[in-house]
């Protein structure tokens, strides 16, 4: 019952300068290790499509607002292997490190706002945005977090693989339940093709949690 | 050629010279041993090892009593002795200069009272050289501790300073810079006007009497905001500018100690120091005073180590200077002095210690090569510091990604260091390691075909608490997503007896990481969790004692999610869990649950909540038997009083559990609904067979 957190969820503003911690709420279940998986739709005009996805974080930096993990896609059509495995880079939108606009990879305010506004749990924030980007928010008690997911790389084909990792994600993940929504954005494929994944406990009667540390 | 006679001497020969009892002889002898020994360790160290030091001392000691006795008789005798006194300080002062064993050697031979003796004397030589030799001593950590609390102690030092001598007004500010340590001191001495005399011999002083009061300037100001703040303060005309002049002085050790300071006084009052063109200006004076070929260059590298480290801002600023690109050059001329090789892959450590875009341009300078060549050099602090280094650029999780370090030229030598008979550097062998060994592509058998997992196993066991931490540390990285296989390997090898020990270890950080190796041990595929099951459960019941008894919040997190993977087996794995948080002969006491249910720790908070989740999630059959017990231990109540907990995590997962509670409620009340229907049911039964068998 996810949403119950709602007594508190409104996000607040920040008074004055942005001095204080207003960096998301630390969750154990978007942390190293955490698997998820769910499918992304490609359809487009022609078919209906929906390849199968799985990512699983690998890093995670709060402090810079930087996340990053692998997103394996499955029986991809016209790939020559049957996983087509990617490593991306996820900026958080703690409004410190960055904040809803994107400012980059081809994406116009237009493009952020039409995007975030696909997420019910961005509609608080909206009018704020549209005021100052959402720079004076404080998401540190909003149960929802929202990211940016840029692939870098191939990690098992070479990039003649026939397949683009040109464009990146709106995300949203759910505090409450672990779930994560996103939308690719990429001007030169199918617009709002949406990814929907849940946490999984990979065969287990509950959730189990790894970690590894850097010196 | 005079000179060539007094030369040749051999040091046996010149001691029996010393000895002699003609004043003309032993002052040549002196001198002769004075020339012998400036600037020359192995000539210092054989002219010790024939008892030169105390021969030299003693001359002292009998020319100064003999210079009070014939104070007033005739002034050539007087000037010999002099002449005497002047070679035989210059002589131990020489001993001393920038070796230990020699000042050591003076210290026992009694010589430092005399040396203080002779800055009373009426001859300026020989306060010149009394000054001279004790300032080399005090250049010395085994110089004698000077006690600045006595007031008589101070009024000498003030006497010291304010002297025309620059060698002892030099000597004040040795004394100073070795002595001062506490803020007690660094107050008595603000208190006491020496700043003010510090800072004119800043503007006025000579090149030693300002590089003397650089240093000791920084050591009154180290860790002491207070003393900083007043010397910012308006009690001192331009106080910070007398500093930040020398910055442009044209001699490099001026320009490398007046940089030293302004970075004490920087990293003391954070507020002082902050304008980007002084940290620029800091920057860019550091990196060109690498290409001193001296002393300075050797110490440079530290000093921007020193501005840079846990400073982001300023290490953006220094990859702008092309720091990197500098360090660089300077490694890749090869031959280089130990303290500078050292020192530069300290700076390069520092530099990719937080940025990732320092650590692409590390990597794409190949800078890699040169530090991995470092790792196998005869010194043990440039071994050491190559490993730092490494530390510092395998935080890199892009490129842990791609598999970048896990290869034969990385992991090989550090795999070698592990068994290096310095400790420093095992320890950062280690460190590097447990970077490198995050691993997600599937090279990790690299790491074990050249034998680098058994090592560590072994390291697991040392006597050094530093070495078993940091080996438990690698592995629990090691383990993190490894395919069962490899963890099957590791657990074979560690053995549970072991395991257990370490989860028992006398020191925290080991426990901490024992079972923190433990947690991923168990974590991804299900049978992984009968290795806690091993040797009769030895490990979950080492981890069930440890947590009734630990106090230290990050060895309960551990312990709490080595027991929530757990929980997240099957119905035997929830009970075996159960069985500790609840062991029967602890029942009277509260328990630990509740203490982690209200450490101010959200983590641990967060960990034992989502073991609760496990052991009542609702797919398994005996949740509802462990809800109860949880209830009755009174863990339900105290997650009904974490309503209002600041922590977003632990409040959705008090979300989840309530959202099992009910369930379960329900189920309870449906239950008791049929077993009410069933019985009614039944008495409907048997009231109509009765009524049948009545009939």
């Amino acid at each position: 019952m996810p949403v119950r957190v709602a007594e508190n969820s409104a996000p607040s503003q920040v008074s004055g300068t942005n001095s204080g911690n207003t960096s998301p709420p630390a969750c154990t279940l978007l942390s190293v290790g955490q698997a998820f998986s769910g499918t992304q739709n490609v359809s487009s005009l022609q078919k209906e499509e929906a390849w199968r996805v799985n990512v699983r974080i690998q890093g995670c930096d709060l402090e810079h607002g930087y996340l990053c993990g692998t997103m394996e896609a499955l029986n991809v059509p016209m790939a020559d292997t049957p996983i087509v495995v990617t490593f991306w880079e996820g900026e958080i939108v703690d409004t410190k490190n960055y904040t809803f606009y994107t400012g980059k990879w081809e994406a116009s305010s237009e493009d952020d706002k039409r995007h975030w506004t696909k997420f019910p749990s961005f509609s608080p924030l909206l009018n704020q945005v549209e005021v100052d980007g959402g720079k004076s928010l404080d998401l540190s008690n909003y149960p929802y977090i929202f990211m940016r997911w840029k692939e870098q790389y191939f990690v098992n084909v070479g990039t003649d693989c026939g397949l683009t990792i040109a464009g990146f994600y709106y995300v949203c993940f759910s505090c409450s339940d672990g779930s994560i929504n996103g939308f690719y954005y990429d001007p030169n494929s199918s617009p709002f093709q949406k990814l929907e994944l849940i946490s999984t406990n990979e065969g287990r009667s509950g959730f189990s949690f790894s970690s590894y540390e850097l010196q | 050629m005079p000179s060539a006679t007094v030369n040749n001497h051999r040091p046996s020969e010149l001691l029996s010279r010393l000895a002699s009892s003609e004043p003309e002889v032993k002052l040549r002898a002196l001198r002769e041993v004075k020339n012998q020994i400036i600037g020359n360790r192995t000539k210092k160290l054989s002219f010790l090892k024939l008892g030169a030091v105390p021969a030299v001392a003693g001359i002292l000691a009998d020319s100064a009593d003999d210079v009070i006795d014939c104070n007033n008789n005739n002034c050539n005798v007087n000037n010999n002795i002099n002449n005497i006194l002047v070679q035989s300080a210059a002589a131990l002062g020489s001993f001393a200069c920038g070796f230990d064993a020699g000042v050591q050697a003076v210290l026992d031979a009694g010589a430092f009272p005399n040396l203080l003796r002779l800055l009373s004397n009426s001859n300026e030589k020989v306060v010149d050289a009394g000054a001279r030799a004790l300032r080399m001593i005090y250049q010395s950590k085994l110089a004698p501790k000077y006690d600045f609390l006595q007031q008589k102690n101070m009024e000498f030092l003030i006497s010291l300073l304010n002297s025309e001598n620059e060698n002892v007004s030099g000597l004040g500010a040795s004394i100073i810079t070795n002595s001062c340590e506490t803020s007690l001191e660094q107050k008595a001495l603000f208190d006491a006007g020496i700043l003010r005399r510090l800072n004119s011999l800043l503007e006025c002083g000579s090149l030693s009497q300002k590089d003397a009061s650089l240093e000791s300037l920084a050591s009154i100001f180290k860790n002491n905001s207070e003393v900083v703040s007043k010397f910012a303060g308006p009690e001192i005309e331009r106080p910070l500018g007398s500093i930040i002049d020398l910055l442009k002085d044209r001699y490099p050790r001026t320009r490398l100690l007046a940089c030293m300071c302004l970075i004490v006084i920087r990293s003391t009052s954070p507020n002082l120091l902050q304008d980007i063109g002084i940290k620029s200006k800091l920057i860019h004076i550091l990196i060109e005073l690498l290409d001193d070929p001296g002393q300075v260059g050797d110490e440079a590298p530290f000093a921007f180590s020193s501005l840079i480290a846990q400073k982001e801002d300023l290490q953006k600023l220094a990859l702008e200077a092309n720091a990197i690109d500098k360090l660089h050059h300077h490694l890749q001329k090869g031959s280089l002095h130990p303290r500078r090789y050292e020192g530069i892959l300290l700076a390069l450590a520092d530099m990719c210690s937080k940025l990732e875009s320092c650590r692409s341009k590390f990597l794409s300078l190949q800078v890699l090569n040169l530090v991995t060549d470092a790792l196998t050099v005869d010194s043990a602090d440039v071994r050491t510091a190559a490993c730092i280094c490494l530390k510092s650029v395998t935080r890199s999780i892009k490129n842990l990604s791609a598999g970048y370090f896990i290869n034969e030229m990385v992991v090989v030598p550090l795999v070698q260091l592990f068994l290096d008979p310095s400790t420093s550097v095992q320890v950062a062998a280690l460190g590097a390691i447990s970077n490198v060994v995050v691993d997600f592509t599937t090279h990790k058998c690299i790491f074990v075909q050249c034998g680098g997992m058994k090592q560590l196993v072994q390291l697991a066991t040392s006597m050094e608490s530093a070495v078993r931490s940091n080996a438990l540390w690698a592995l629990k990285n090691f383990v993190f997503l490894a395919d069962n296989r490899l963890k099957e390997s590791v657990f074979s090898e560690l053995t549970a007896s072991l395991l257990s020990s370490l989860i028992c270890d006398p020191e925290p950080s080991v426990q901490e990481q024992a079972l923190a190796l433990v947690r991923n041990l168990v974590d991804g595929c299900i049978n992984s969790v009968e290795f806690m099951f091993a040797e009769d459960g030895l490990i979950l019941g080492a981890i069930g004692r440890q947590l009734q008894s630990t106090v230290k919040a990050e060895i309960g997190i551990q312990g709490m999610y080595a027991l929530c993977n757990v929980a997240s087996g099957n119905e035997f794995h929830k009970e075996a869990v159960m069985h500790q948080l609840f062991p029967q002969m602890v029942d009277k006491n509260q328990s630990f649950m509740i203490n982690f249910l209200q450490s101010n720790d959200s983590q641990l908070r967060t960990a034992t909540v989502w073991t609760i989740v496990n052991l009542t999630c609702r797919s398994s059959p005996g949740a509802f038997g462990r809800l109860v017990k949880l209830r009755n231990a009174g863990i339900v109540s105290q997650i009904k009083n974490m309503v209002n907990d600041p922590c977003v995590d632990v409040k959705v997962i008090k979300f989840m559990f309530w959202s099992f509670f009910f369930i379960f409620f329900f189920t309870f009340l449906i239950n008791l609904i049929s077993i009410f229907v069933e019985q009614l049911r039944v008495r409907t039964v048997l009231g109509q067979s009765m009524a049948f068998g009545d009939n």
